[in-house]
């Protein structure tokens, strides 16, 4: 076999090993360390890289803002900020049809707003907005499709973990990156409302609505928002406002999370170590895949199977906006079976030279953010999309009562916003650039 | 084809040294062996790892051939570290033929024993890059500097300057976000980092210049032992002394568009006279010290190793 | 027995994953005490402040207000010891991402003997690991590099991950051997790993 040969087939190898259950990030270590072995005929170059593969991909300044954005989403929910998020969005909205159901998602883009994880907002509202939901009479379909998809604003609203893992893998900058993602999220929250508001005139029976709030107390409920919107303040606007780097805003972040929830009561010893120990892990999870993708990743270069595919597209006369679309298709695809970190950190070493070799009559930079965000709103399509959608699971867990198939039907509708935004953002990029110089 | 060489470096591969530098040396392998070597380039640390671990890759055999900065790993190559100090280098040219005999003489058997050394070179005069204009050392006073080197660094604090220790790859970042109040780096960085975008001033030095580094093309002993001795021989051709000045002064001619760019978009560009210099140099005094101490430690003679690499540099006369 | 050994070593590895914690809590406090030793020398040395009250300035600047001197080589350093005393927990608990589409439909002993061979493999994983790191802080120490402001040498970082490199490769082994015993007994040891990673 030639070098590109093997390089080629690591793909189906790789496949094989994520659907026997292999964890992503040693799936990718083993196709990496054999794939070194084929190519060079010996393991020493394998061995050479662990040497300082593994403490170099963990010592990284840039990816230590991952745990940091994760605790600061523990610290947030011990301090009440999901329930007060929920409950002034509730008061605004609740008394319109369908309206419980856009609080909550209203609710998830404010808590994705402090929270940098998908799985994480879905899970914390899940267990804030689900009861309620179930409370006005919303079915269970209905109820656990717009919580699955509120939480992949936690990705899509800045912070975004993902988003960090895009940017160290095109070398890109963070905060443009983030500033870009803010209108695409808005736009995803409106989405979202506009898909619930559709499901309810479809089906009148399987939703109710609360009783209207006054202003009195619309504005108390408005006033126990105050954190959540320091802190985003304090995080952002000293990114932007020129005051700190990303890592260092996650780490103003966390602090002031956790000055929060400890004034709040929330944080004792015992709450303090279970966020430590859920951080520890999701860390733990996040880079040894991380880890696993860089190892694959250098076989692959060697392979020469990146720059190979880059230069056979362009070869092929394709327009550019026909192979995005392709590439688009393919992650949405790959994401009804693997979850959003792995995907990117797979396929973005091999999708994205191709992307930067394409003409779309926009500078370099603007094409790697555009498609960044693209490739951000897909990925998280994924975490909703039957059969393995990540959010999908973890909130149907939360209501035993309703079966799978009802999350999925209801689910489709919050598909079709996200697939009728990625057509948008796609034919008129200006949406995603308009804000970064 | 019968050999094919990984070279590795960590800088985009449509960056000046990649492209005037390690481009024309691996055309040129290619070229004078009539095809039978292919050089394979990867860019931007395509296979993986971190800059300063280069140097082990190669050592290693993950690559054939890398070419990295000396300074990633501050300590590791101590006699290189004397083309380091402030203010020691006027010449890119004359330095990089310098480091290069003084590279045969002191180092091969020594600090770069576990490569064969292809060729080592310094870049132009590295100077500062600030959002406000710098002409004396008081300037600097409570400035957050990113510096280019240990010696660098040692310096600012001297000037009661802010060292941060941030990567260069964060400094575009660093001074858009007033993280950094400047930089240090040649000329010819500034462009892919657009440092004349995000500061207004740059402080030049006439005669020594503030600092530079010292890079190192270098191959894996046992790759080059494999090869046939004709083959051998081009590779021979290709590197050394010649092409050690061939490559620093490249890169350091690549510092005048650079320069234009920011004179075209009307920055200031303070050039400190020699007389003035001796503010700064006077500083620097102690920091010298304070190396040959550290290189005795190591059993090395440090004023020695000054005293060749000023008495090469003056001895250099261009070809 | 397995049982009694197991809740100990799941003690453990939450142990150290808090210890994990407590290293990424400093990391936050010393980042968070870096920008304000930072923007306080800015606001010392402008003009406002450091031009009105001349004195007050250069004394607070005397006592060494500014960044935290190396705070981005301490993250870096911190950082991979946390990730690593994390790993362990991670390894106990499951807590790794996977795709169980298919998986789920095959019978129990099949899932059985594929989760063993898969715990199996992680195990020589982190092993392999350890010892590899274990290599390259041994080249580390050689090579006599130092960090560039602080300038301890960079082995200390490789030795410090090291420690909980080791713990965590022997947790993956003890996961290997529970679920080999699993894997042959065709019958559960353990409670099943529960908590969903977030
Ligand atoms: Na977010
Ligand atoms: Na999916």
């Amino acid at each position: 076999m030639t070098n590109l040969e093997i390089g080629i087939a690591s793909f189906p190898a790789l496949l094989v090993l994520i659907f026997l259950r292999v964890p992503i990030g040693l799936a990718m270590f083993i196709v990496g360390y054999a794939g070194l072995y084929l190519v060079t005929g010996s393991s020493g170059m394998a061995l050479a890289r662990l040497k300082s593969s593994a403490y170099s991909t963990f010592a990284s300044y840039s990816l230590s803002i991952v745990p940091m954005f994760l605790l600061m989403g523990y610290f947030a929910t011990l301090g009440g900020m999901s329930q007060a998020i929920f409950r002034a969005a509730a008061a605004f909205i609740g008394h319109r049809r369908g309206g419980i159901g856009m609080a909550a998602v209203a609710s998830c883009a404010g808590f994705g707003a402090i929270c940098g994880s998908s799985l994480a907002t879905a899970a914390t509202m899940g267990r804030v907005a689900l009861p309620e939901l179930r409370r006005f009479g919303y079915a269970g379909g209905i109820s656990t499709a717009a919580l699955a998809a509120g939480g992949t604003l936690g990705i899509l609203i800045p912070p975004s973990v993902v988003l960090v893992i895009y940017a160290i893998l095109a070398e890109q900058n963070i905060a443009k990156l983030f500033l870009a993602a803010i209108v695409p999220g808005i736009l995803a929250a409106i989405g979202y409302m506009l898909a619930i508001s559709v499901y309810v005139r479809l089906h009148p029976d399987r939703a109710g609505t609360a009783a209207r709030v006054g202003w009195p107390e619309r504005l108390r409920l408005l006033t126990g928002v105050w954190p959540v919107l320091a802190v985003f303040i304090a995080v952002v606007g000293g990114i932007y406002g020129g005051i700190f780097t990303p890592t260092e805003g996650a780490a103003v972040g966390a602090l002031g999370t956790g000055l929060i929830a400890y004034f709040s009561g929330g944080l004792t010893g015992r709450t303090l170590m279970e966020a430590f120990a859920s951080t520890g892990k999701s860390t733990a999870m996040i880079f040894f895949i991380v880890f696993g993708a860089a190892f694959y990743n250098g076989f692959l270069a060697l392979t020469q199977v990146p720059q190979e595919l880059s230069t056979w597209v362009v070869t092929q006369g394709l327009s550019p906006l026909m192979v995005l679309v392709v590439i688009l298709l393919i992650y949405l695809a790959l994401g009804c079976v693997m979850d959003s970190l792995s995907m990117i950190l797979l396929t973005v070493p091999i999708f994205f030279p191709v992307m930067m070799s394409l003409d779309f009559g926009m500078t370099p930079e603007h094409v790697a953010i555009w498609f960044g965000i693209l490739v951000l709103i897909v990925v998280e399509v994924g975490l909703i999309t039957p059969p393995v959608g990540m959010n999908l699971f973890i909130i149907n867990a939360m209501d035993r009562g309703t079966p799978m198939s009802q999350t999925y039907r209801a689910v489709l509708y919050f598909v079709a916003s996200d697939i009728i935004r990625v057509a948008l953002l796609v034919l008129f990029p200006a949406i995603t650039l308009f804000l970064i110089p | 084809q019968e050999v094919t060489l990984r070279l590795h470096q960590f800088l985009p591969a449509q960056a000046n040294v990649p492209v005037q530098v390690l481009d024309v040396w691996a055309d040129n392998v290619e070229r004078d062996s009539g095809g039978r070597i292919k050089v394979e380039r990867y860019a931007s640390m395509a296979l993986g790892g971190t800059p300063p671990e280069l140097m082990d890759q190669v050592i290693d055999g993950i690559a054939d051939v890398i070419w990295t900065v000396n300074g990633y790993t501050p300590g590791r190559f101590p006699r290189s570290e004397v083309f380091e100090l402030p203010f020691m280098v006027s010449d890119a040219r004359a330095a990089s033929s310098a480091l290069w005999q003084m590279y045969t003489e002191h180092m091969a058997d020594t600090d770069f024993a576990e490569v064969k050394m292809l060729a080592m070179w310094v870049h132009g005069p590295g100077m500062f890059h600030t959002n406000s204009p710098v002409s004396r050392p008081l300037d600097l006073q409570g400035m957050k500097i990113r510096g280019g080197s240990r010696g660098v660094n040692d310096l600012l604090a001297l000037t009661g300057a802010e060292a941060i220790g941030m990567p260069i790859s964060g400094v575009p970042e660093g001074l858009s976000r007033g993280v950094l109040d400047g930089a240090t780096m040649p000329w010819e960085v500034t462009t892919a980092l657009r440092v004349s975008e995000l500061v207004e001033n740059h402080t030049e030095f006439e005669g020594p210049a503030l600092y530079t580094l010292t890079f190192s093309l270098a191959m894996n002993p046992d790759v080059y032992a494999a090869l046939p001795d004709d083959l051998k021989t081009v590779i021979d051709q290709n590197s050394g002394h010649d092409f050690s000045v061939f490559a620093g002064g490249t890169q350091a001619d690549a510092d005048g568009p650079a320069r234009q760019l920011a004179l075209d978009r009307g920055n200031t560009i303070v050039t400190v006279s020699e007389a003035d210099a001796q503010e700064w140099t006077g500083l620097v005094s102690p920091l010298y010290a304070a190396w040959v101490a550290d290189m005795e430690g190591r059993g090395i003679d440090g004023q020695a190793l000054i005293d060749q690499a000023q008495q090469l540099m003056a001895d250099y006369t261009p070809q | 027995m397995v049982q009694q050994l197991h809740r100990l070593i799941y003690a453990l590895a939450y142990g150290v994953a808090i210890i994990g914690g407590i290293v990424l809590s400093a990391l936050i406090l010393m980042i968070c005490a870096s920008i304000m030793g930072r923007t306080g020398a800015t606001l010392l040395h402008s003009d406002l402040i450091g031009g009105a009250f001349p004195d007050t300035a250069a004394r607070l600047l005397g006592l060494g207000i500014g960044a935290v001197k190396g705070d981005y080589e301490l993250l870096e350093s911190g950082m991979a010891f946390a990730v690593f005393a994390f790993l362990g927990l991670c390894q106990i608990t499951s807590g790794h991402a996977t795709v169980d589409v298919l998986t789920d439909r095959l019978p129990d002993r099949a899932r059985r003997l594929l989760q063993m061979g898969i715990e199996i493999a992680f195990a020589a994983a982190l092993v392999l690991i350890a010892v590899q790191l274990h290599d390259g802080l041994q080249t580390q120490m050689r090579r006599g590099s130092v960090t560039f402001l602080l300038q301890y040498p960079v082995w200390w970082s490789y030795a410090a991950a090291f420690v909980p490199a080791v713990f965590a490769a022997a947790v993956a082994v003890w996961m290997a051997l529970v679920r080999t015993a699993e894997g042959l007994l065709g019958r559960p040891l353990i409670d099943p790993a529960t908590g969903a990673h977030l």
